[in-house]
């Protein structure tokens, strides 16, 4: 495999120099790279924070912005940052009107935030957290809180920055986030693995007509392995086992087609075109659709496709502009 | 001493401080039986910057120096086991806040917040072969203690009796959390590495208390 490298162990050190010549709204705290915060924090409003491993760009840093987050704790690859840097950010974006963590439903991540949680209660922060599990495939229903966190996590930064960006109060802004959770799934499917630059070689083999559906997002085994069918039966596969979560009957939804590294936009687009005729069939409107890379596995061809169920608020948090360096959105 | 005052709270952590650095190597061999070896060297950071921060506080209070040796601890050594140890101190400081001398009361307070603590960030559970196989019984002892009004040195040697058996204990168990229990068969018949921890922390503030 060939990468874009100068040493593997200095991978994540120089993107985040990167990261930082190339956006000037983004700055790091406490003297750590590792500790990547809003360069213009908002006297007075709910602080958001997230964090987690490295080789997911543009999550999770890439959504610091006006409209979504203020802060991102910075991991190795695939490695959740320490709880010292989740709380150098917090302390940071904290003005006053507490702090939410929104992460995803790693071990790693859940004790270094609840870490961190506690650390700032000491520094008198008042900190809630919500953890995003929409990743549909990694358990059965009624299992959900062992569910991994996917691209759904997206729509959950999203509700929750718009409120937040709306003024309202941590209570409030915990209770939105919540509840976009509570509506998001998420079904992936990998074509290849990804590299992690110091091991070197695949995380796991995949033939080269095999397709892995419900595979994480580092790499961690899906549910069924098959013979890679035409993109329309892909997308009906992952399509049914959405619908099998009982969420998406009829109504709003905010739709998000991924791209997990490796694959085009064009073919992102071949599968979005199967899942506006999968919802409209059920008398489902797709209110806003996201295309693109939004939650990545370094180079791993694939996709996966979220959706989140709208009531009225939802659909106008997720509506609501947003500017960050990796997502911009204009009044929808 | 019958009972910690404030002014012997330096003493506790210097105490743990030299203890754990004396156990490094030994701690390094046994986790590296299935673990990853590391255990020695976090744990001996962890107690040293635990130590320096309680030494470096100019506002003396007993809750307080268990915030310093907890924030300077989950800094250090930001493994699960040091994320584990900060959360029993962070835990104990906020049980003791406002106490000014540990008696054999506050010693079992002390212990079940900090094993609740650890149960709770570690989602573990007793018969999981983690530290919290030692933690619960040590603070199930000192409770016992309380209740029968035993002074501080009897419950402490009490105490570690109980973390010994209970250690002893866990080479019965199979692990069912971190690295090893990915050996799950391998695991069977040692002790475990993160239980031997809470072993030596409740024999450490002991020789201090029995030290006077």
């Amino acid at each position: 495999m060939k990468k874009f490298i100068n040493k593997p162990e200095n991978v994540v050190e120089e993107m985040l120099e990167g990261i930082y010549l190339a956006h000037p709204a983004v700055t790091y705290a406490a003297n750590d790279k590792h500790c990547l915060v809003t360069a213009t924090p908002k006297p007075g409003k709910v602080g958001i924070a997230t964090g987690g491993g490295s080789g997911h760009l543009p999550l999770f840093l890439g959504y610091v912005g006006d409209g979504m987050l203020d802060g991102c704790a910075v991991g190795g690859i695939f490695q959740s940052p320490s709880a010292e840097q989740m709380l150098e950010v917090t302390k940071y974006i904290d003005q006053g009107a507490g702090v939410l963590y929104i992460y995803g439903n790693y071990t790693g991540d859940i004790i270094n935030f609840d870490m961190a949680a506690e650390l700032a209660e000491f520094e008198d922060i008042r900190v809630t957290s919500v953890v995003g599990n929409d990743d549909a495939a990694s358990s059965v229903i009624g299992e959900e809180h062992k569910r991994r966190g996917v691209a759904g996590i997206f729509f959950v930064y999203k509700a929750a920055g718009a409120a937040a960006a709306e003024g309202l109060d941590l209570d409030e802004v915990t209770r939105i986030a919540e509840k976009a959770r509570l509506n998001t799934r998420t079904m992936g499917v990998a074509l290849s693995s990804c590299i992690v630059p110091e091991i070197g070689h695949p995380t796991f083999e995949i033939g080269e007509t095999e397709m892995e559906i419900g595979m994480g997002i580092h790499g961690e085994p899906g549910i069924s392995r098959r013979d890679l069918e035409p993109a329309d039966d892909v997308v009906d596969a992952l399509m049914e086992r959405l619908f099998a979560e009982n969420l998406y009957e009829s109504g709003n939804v905010a739709v998000l087609v991924n791209g997990l590294g490796g694959t085009p936009r064009e073919e992102l687009y071949i599968l979005y075109r199967r899942v506006a005729q999968r919802l409209s069939e059920r008398n489902i409107t797709a209110k806003h659709v996201f295309i693109g890379e939004y939650a990545t596995a370094m180079e791993m061809a694939g996709a996966s496709i979220s959706l989140t169920k709208l009531d009225d608020e939802l659909d106008r948090l997720i509506g609501a502009a947003a500017n960050t360096p990796f997502f911009t959105r204009l009044k929808g | 001493m019958d009972q910690i005052n404030t002014e012997h709270m330096v003493d506790v952590f210097a105490g743990l401080a030299a203890f754990f650095a004396n156990k490094r190597d030994f701690l390094i061999a046994l986790d590296g039986k299935v673990g990853d070896s590391d255990l020695g060297l976090t744990m001996s950071k962890a107690f040293a910057a635990a130590h320096e921060a309680v030494a470096a506080e100019t506002e003396p209070a007993i809750a307080t120096y268990l915030k310093d040796a907890g924030m300077a601890m989950a800094k250090a050594a930001p493994s699960t086991m040091g994320t584990l140890m900060a959360t029993g101190f962070l835990r104990a400081s906020k049980a003791l806040d406002g106490v000014d001398a540990i008696g054999t009361a506050e010693m079992a307070a002390f212990w079940r917040a900090y094993s609740d603590g650890v149960a709770q960030r570690g989602k573990a559970k007793v018969g999981d072969k983690t530290v919290l196989d030692v933690l619960e019984p040590i603070a199930s002892s000192l409770e016992t203690s309380a209740a029968q009004d035993l002074a501080l040195p009897q419950a402490m040697t009490k105490a570690v009796e109980a973390a010994s058996d209970a250690l002893e204990n866990t080479k019965t168990m199979v692990a069912q959390h971190g690295k090893a229990a990915a050996f799950q068969e391998k695991s069977k018949g040692l002790q475990d590495a993160g239980a031997t921890v809470g072993l030596f922390i409740i024999q450490s503030m002991t020789a201090t208390v029995h030290a006077g």
